[in-house]
């Protein structure tokens, strides 16, 4: 009898023979209901998957990665669970990083350019003939004796890459620009000059009380923002007693979103509130007699006199009383710790700022303790250490220079990931173009890559060797191994062993200066100094090298910074307000998106696609601004306005923002780019533009949170892309969406 | 049911920074399509965790509140009992699960999702080329019509089982996590077996600031929330 299948299940869910059957073949009752009819592709797949450690190259924090590779190709980027930096944990735009590796606009291999500069239209040619033109190039600077007119313009080198770097320059000639717009200069040297460390110290917020942020936005882009929410987390509910956060900042963050409290401040007097924090500690005896006496030079409390609460309270709008309770809790709570950064940093007077900001944790005596500011050792193989960067200042020299030819022209520059073009004002780009020839290593066309003469396209980091030495560290010596672990998608080269290949074929003192033959070598020999001791024990070097590459990195937890030997600073005695660029009636703070950074990220749709976690907005740039004061202007939602600086024009969707002051309007980074792939070219607009050089600085920084702006309707509207809206809450009457519970512990 | 699992999550609003790290990691793990401008603007965007933001108060005393939002993987879930063919049912390790192969795209599932935790593919998804290199082969890629939703990384769960299963053994606690739970940098978000009196998801769900979303429509999710705190503020 020919049995369909209607009738087999009929008969099967009906008899006992059925039942019989299919408890024999133990198949449980409720799979019998509804058995899937296929199987699903996944279940059908074979093979294993491989996990390679490696380090994040999508912003310079220097996290640690394991990645899944399957037949070859990348699949999944996790966190490394063995790196001290970012314990297994990883941000949204370290996870992003396959799109950048499997990118369909790379540049796939070289090309020579045969329009206009800047036209786009390259030809493309064989690595043989690349190499070739560019050392021919080089030869001829040597042989005229113009070594020295050589300049290399790159992204944040660290570790053995900056070492090579500096030797090829130092052999060959020339000079070397780190760029990266959001220079970190005057936090660095606000911090060299309070606690006498070159290395960026090791900030506990994970033990700490008390953490008050002077516009440091360190759960979004802020140093090293994955250790910082890993630190956080513990700060919230992993200690006994949870910690309280205290923002102070003119912009309502996404950090300043997860405080207990957010005050704002009139933009630039962080210094003041910092100050007059101290002299309420000092003039209430919170602080040890020694200590204040230390930080007033004897003087007292009388030597802070220009910062009662209530001279600062006009200074800085915050109100005399809750000055007097924030530096009441601020000393109380302890151990407590005052970072600063962002906005406050982004001032004329940004190094006033931070250094009276920094200067807080000695009055608490925070400094070298747990939970406090705590030292970094210095780097554990001598001469490989963290990237150094350059400040706008020597931008500004470097944009006379090519304008002048004095003191000496630049007759061939070297660019690798690094994009002034879109990043610094148009003067600099106009400037470039008196370059004669520019060669560009980079592996996207970005705006500078765009204005080459040749391009030697470089790995993306998930394809190539190297190794990162973090600052801020975790508070011992660390170093992460990146190894590559896929082979490479299309014809491009590793940028250091490009260099590795120059250098032999200029031969002599180049050559004699780096004598190997590939990057993996030096970086073989280097981790020679690394044996015997830290987290990779083995017998022999060769073991090491696999222990070392298995677990990403080398770190020895007892490798630690030094005790503090700096004495606490004498405070200032008078306040140093600060000046701002434009006349309009709106103060402009620009921050770096959480997704894109400063732009690097605006290359990725899965970056684009990421919502800002407080407008939700996406893919576009907006212009935030006080529902209540925009609602007065007659301004809707997803009006077009044109921002109006002194020294440019952007166009921005509005966003009605709840928190953000009356008076003050804030735009994200990252937009607005004329090159850089199809998710990133013709969108949105590029806030940096609006910024002018400053003038009167005590940093050398961009002051990209000091210009006044006129706002405009331009008579258009564009809807927003966000994800505010998606759904209309459900609220249950009588519940709440985010219910709150009070402290219990 | 399942004598050894029950999968839950705990999500600790406490700890959430609204990152979007999550989101992002469950992109890449489950092969979701790029969300386009266009797809925000038409209120589409295929998040299977998203970061939900609520404004609390008037300025200056205003707060920003975040809720990571998922599938909730109800006990009781509204979804099922509309499944016209059983695309979307209820498996042995209390998930709900979503059969592509079955589903016609009635869209009648996420309708009765109080969640919105239910995305349809209005469209043809496209990667280009060399992009598609990237796609986990451990997860189906969806074509135009039918529903998706959060699966727990069904497909972790099932190797991380296989292998146990050869070795002898039930899986260990945390020995296997969904992607956004493996990155999110606050711990915010844990991942367990419920069955398991001693796993971490087991003692939190006990925490006195717990609460599940929507409790009293009796849905029964699998996802426990932990309350938001404020020093001094008001009880709830």
């Amino acid at each position: 009898m020919a049995l369909t299948r209607r009738q087999f299940l009929k008969v099967a869910a009906t008899s006992t023979v059925g039942a019989v059957a299919f408890v024999a073949c133990s198949t449980p009752q409720d799979e019998f209901l509804i058995q899937s009819p296929v199987k699903m592709p996944e279940d059908l797949v074979a093979g294993a998957d491989n996990w390679y450690a490696s380090v994040c190259r999508q912003c310079p924090a220097g996290c640690g990665t394991i990645v899944r590779v399957m037949e070859g190709r990348a699949k999944k980027i996790e966190g490394n669970p063995l790196h001290p930096i970012n314990r297994g944990k990883l941000c949204a735009r370290g996870q992003a990083g396959l799109q950048a590796l499997y990118h369909p606009d790379r540049l796939r291999g070289p090309r020579r350019r045969v329009g206009e500069r800047g036209s786009g239209q390259f030809e493309e040619i064989s690595w043989d003939e690349g190499l070739s033109l560019l050392l021919s190039r080089l030869k001829e600077l040597q042989g005229k004796g113009q070594a020295d007119t050589l300049l290399m313009v790159t992204d944040p080198v660290d570790g053995h890459l900056a070492l090579l770097v500096k030797r090829f320059l130092r052999a060959f000639g020339g000079q070397h620009l780190v760029y990266e717009p959001m220079e970190p200069t005057t936090l660095t040297t606000s911090l060299q000059r309070t606690f006498g460390q070159d290395l960026i110290p090791h900030f506990d917020l994970e033990n700490t009380q008390f953490l008050l942020s002077f516009g440091a936005d360190f759960l979004e882009t802020w140093l090293s923002p994955v250790a910082y929410g890993v630190g956080y987390g513990q700060f919230r509910q992993g200690n006994r007693r949870r910690g309280t956060l205290v923002v102070v900042s003119p912009r309502f963050s996404t950090t300043a979103a997860s405080a207990d409290e957010w005050i704002p401040i009139k933009p630039g007097t962080e210094g003041v509130l910092a100050l007059s924090l101290a002299y309420v500690i000092l003039s209430q005896g919170l602080a040890s007699p020694q200590v204040a006496q230390a930080m007033t030079g004897g003087a007292g409390v009388g030597a802070l006199e220009s910062f009662r609460p209530e001279a600062a309270s006009t200074i800085t709008g915050i109100p005399a009383r809750d000055i007097t309770r924030l530096a009441r809790d601020f000393a109380q709570q302890r151990p407590s710790l005052a970072i600063g950064g962002g906005p406050a940093a982004a001032q004329s007077n940004g190094l006033f700022n931070l250094s009276a900001v920094f200067a807080l944790n000695f009055l608490v005596e925070s400094v070298g303790q747990r939970g406090g500011v705590l030292n970094n050792p210095s780097p554990a193989i001598p001469d490989v250490g963290p990237a150094s960067y350059n400040s706008l200042a020597d931008w500004v020299g470097l944009e006379e220079r090519l304008r002048t030819g004095q003191p000496r022209p630049v007759n061939l520059l070297l660019t690798r990931n690094a994009n002034p073009v879109y990043g610094l004002p148009s003067q600099f780009a106009s400037a470039l173009s008196r370059v004669p020839y520019i060669v560009s290593f980079s592996s996207f066309m970005d705006e500078t890559t765009a204005k080459a003469d040749l391009i030697l396209p470089g790995h993306v980091y998930l394809e190539e060797w190297g190794n990162s030495v973090p600052n801020p560290g975790p508070g011992f010596e660390t170093i992460g191994w990146q190894q590559p672990v896929v082979n490479p998608v299309g014809d491009t080269r590793s940028f250091p062993d490009v260099l590795l290949a120059l250098a032999q074929g200029l031969g002599g003192e180049t050559e004699r200066a780096l004598p190997w033959s590939t990057f993996r070598d030096m970086l073989w020999e280097g981790a020679k100094s690394l044996h015997q001791r830290g987290s990779v024990r083995a017998a022999d070097f060769e073991s090491f090298w696999i222990g070392l590459l298995q677990r990403g990195g080398w770190w020895d937890t007892t490798a630690r910074g030094g005790q503090q030997t700096t004495k606490a600073p004498v405070l200032p005695r008078e306040p140093r307000l600060p000046s701002f660029s434009g006349e309009g009636d709106f103060h402009l703070i620009l921050f770096p998106s959480i997704s894109l950074g400063d732009g690097r990220g605006a290359h990725l749709p899965w970056l684009q696609g990421t919502p800002d976690p407080l407008t939700t907005v996406a893919w576009q740039t907006w212009v935030e601004m006080n529902a209540q004061s925009a609602q007065k202007m007659g301004l809707q939602e997803g009006d077009v306005l044109a921002v109006e600086s002194p020294v440019g024009v952007v166009e921005a969707l509005l966003y009605l923002h709840p928190a953000i002051p009356p008076g003050v309007v804030a735009m994200p980074m990252g937009q607005g780019h004329d090159a850089y792939g199809r998710y990133a070219q013709g969108r949105g607009a590029n806030p940096l533009s609006l910024i002018s050089l400053p003038k009167d600085s005590d940093n050398g920084s961009l002051a990209w949170a000091a210009t006044r702006v006129r706002i405009r309707k331009t008579g258009q509207r564009v809807k927003l892309a966000k994800l505010e809206g998606f759904v209309t809450p459900t609220q249950l009457p009588g519940t709440e969406i985010v219910p709150e519970a009070q402290v219990t512990r | 049911m399942s004598e050894e699992y029950k999968w839950g999550m705990v999500v600790d609003v406490d700890r959430c920074t609204g990152c979007q790290a999550c989101v992002v990691a469950c992109q890449v793990e489950n092969n979701a399509p790029l969300s386009s401008e266009e797809s925000f603007q038409r209120r589409r965007p295929m998040q299977w965790i998203r970061i939900e933001r609520y404004w609390e108060g008037e300025y200056p005393h205003i707060k920003a509140r975040f809720l990571p939002l998922l599938c909730q993987q109800c006990g009781n879930a509204p979804c099922e009992p509309v499944c016209p063919v059983y695309a979307t049912y209820h498996n042995r390790e209390g998930l709900n699960v979503q059969i592509y192969p079955r589903c016609i795209g009635t869209r009648f599932c996420a309708n009765n999702c109080p969640y919105n935790a239910r995305f349809f593919n209005w469209v043809e998804h496209q990667w280009p080329p060399v992009m598609a290199n990237y796609l986990n082969p451990h997860v189906t890629v969806r074509p135009r019509g039918i529903m998706e939703k959060c699966t727990f990384c069904i497909h972790r769960l099932h190797r991380a089982q296989r292998q146990a299963k050869g070795e002898g053994r039930v899986l260990r606690d945390g020995e296997v996590q969904p992607a956004c739970v493996q990155t999110c940098p606050t711990n915010a978000l844990v991942f367990g077996n419920l069955k398991d009196p001693n796993s971490r998801v087991s003692s939190m769900v006990q925490d006195e600031r717990h609460y599940r979303l929507l409790e009293e429509l009796g849905t029964e999710p699998s996802v426990v929330y932990l309350k938001k705190v404020v020093p001094g503020g008001r009880a709830s």
